[in-house]
């Protein structure tokens, strides 16, 4: 499947094989530049693409975390201890948290489904 | 000028050559807030007052629970009950007497954190809530007061120094993230000497470390992953047009 990825403020939004082009939808700009590490001209272009093997959450979650580690970016939302989130981040489908849909991260994606990526900060002292 | 007891006692950190007399003299002369007195605020306060930070002020709200003692090491199970302020400002003035320790028993909130900063070099942050931070980050940012954030959970911490008008605020991020999340103790303590560390070296003049970086730290595989950030334009906090 295709993915189209606008990196946000602390998140990256893909869209799945999307029907029409795909716009910042008002974000104006990038400020956690490596975001676009595996894709450079995404600092340009505003967003990216990326070829996905597999059609699950999991496969996309895993071929960007693949694309990242290429790009010499530590960046892996799974937890290969644990095999799910890792706490750092969190992730939604179409606005819902993965934990409430059915299969959860082996839920099968379909062509235009919006994934929301978040990088998580931490608030307790 | 520094005493000859003062010389004594900050012997250690004077034999640093990118430290020494003048430094300390910097440091003797120099206002910190610390926001917050919990996990972050113990370890940070205890290391400034130990290092010489002439004046500094504590703020919280909160009283000492038996539920706090795993890690804010100020607190003991005779102080159970008590203002946190008020043990935190006996037990600091007992470590180092001659640094002005002032209490404020407060809630950080929009009305009042400008007030709470004003005329300090540098704020230091030991909240552990959002909308505090936020209006804690937004009053620093119309001071133009360097807010040295950070912030833990579970084994994992973050931190960023952010300089008004220079770094993004932490406003920049729609930052989110859960809380309660419980936390083990060597973490606030490591994330609050690491932004302890950034303080000195503001208050030193020289340039800080995490100034544009976001620093995360993972308990579980020890690694510090560092990541550049950038400003939000369209920042309603520290955007360029706000700021002038």
């Amino acid at each position: 499947m295709k993915a189209v990825i606008t990196p946000g403020f602390s998140e990256l939004i893909i869209i799945v094989n999307p029907a029409g082009k795909v716009t910042r939808e008002g974000l104006l700009n990038i400020n956690m530049p490596w975001l676009c590490a595996p894709w450079p001209e995404a600092r340009e272009e505003g967003v990216c693409e990326a070829e996905v093997e597999g059609d699950t959450l999991r496969a996309l979650l895993t071929t960007l975390a693949e694309a990242y580690k290429k790009a010499g970016v530590d960046f892996e939302p799974i937890n290969p201890r644990t095999n799910d989130m890792d706490e750092d981040y969190d992730v939604l489908v179409n606005d819902k948290n993965y934990v409430t849909i059915p299969d959860g991260l082996n839920a099968k994606l379909k062509d235009g489904d919006r994934v929301k990526l978040k990088i998580l900060w931490r608030w307790d002292g | 000028m520094l005493d000859r007891d003062e010389l004594v006692r900050y012997d250690r950190q004077l034999r640093i050559p990118d430290f020494g007399e003048a430094a300390q003299k910097k440091l003797k002369i120099s206002h910190v807030v610390i926001a917050g007195v919990g996990g972050l605020g113990c370890a940070s306060a205890t290391y400034l007052v130990a290092a010489g930070v002439g004046h500094i002020t504590i703020v919280d709200f909160d009283v000492v629970e038996l539920s706090n003692l795993n890690r804010q090491v100020l607190y003991w199970e005779e102080d159970i009950g008590a203002k946190k302020v008020t043990v935190a400002q006996k037990k600091l003035s007992r470590l180092n007497p001659t640094i002005e320790i002032t209490p404020v028993w407060a809630e950080i909130t929009e009305q009042n954190a400008s007030s709470i900063i004003s005329g300090a070099q540098v704020v230091v942050d030991g909240l552990d809530k959002l909308d505090a931070r936020l209006a804690l980050n937004a009053a620093c940012i119309r001071q133009k007061i360097p807010y040295v954030y950070g912030g833990v959970s579970r084994f994992r911490g973050m931190m960023t120094t952010i300089i008004p008008g220079e770094t993004p605020c932490l406003a920049c991020f729609n930052p989110e993230g859960p809380r309660g999340l419980g936390v083990i103790g060597m973490i606030p303590a490591l994330i609050a000497n690491l932004q302890a560390l950034e303080t000195i070296k503001l208050l030193m003049g020289q340039k800080p470390s995490l100034a544009g970086k976001l620093l995360r730290f993972n308990g579980n595989d020890f690694k510090f992953r560092i990541y550049d950030i950038e400003k939000n334009e369209a920042c309603q906090v520290c955007s360029q047009g706000l700021l002038s």
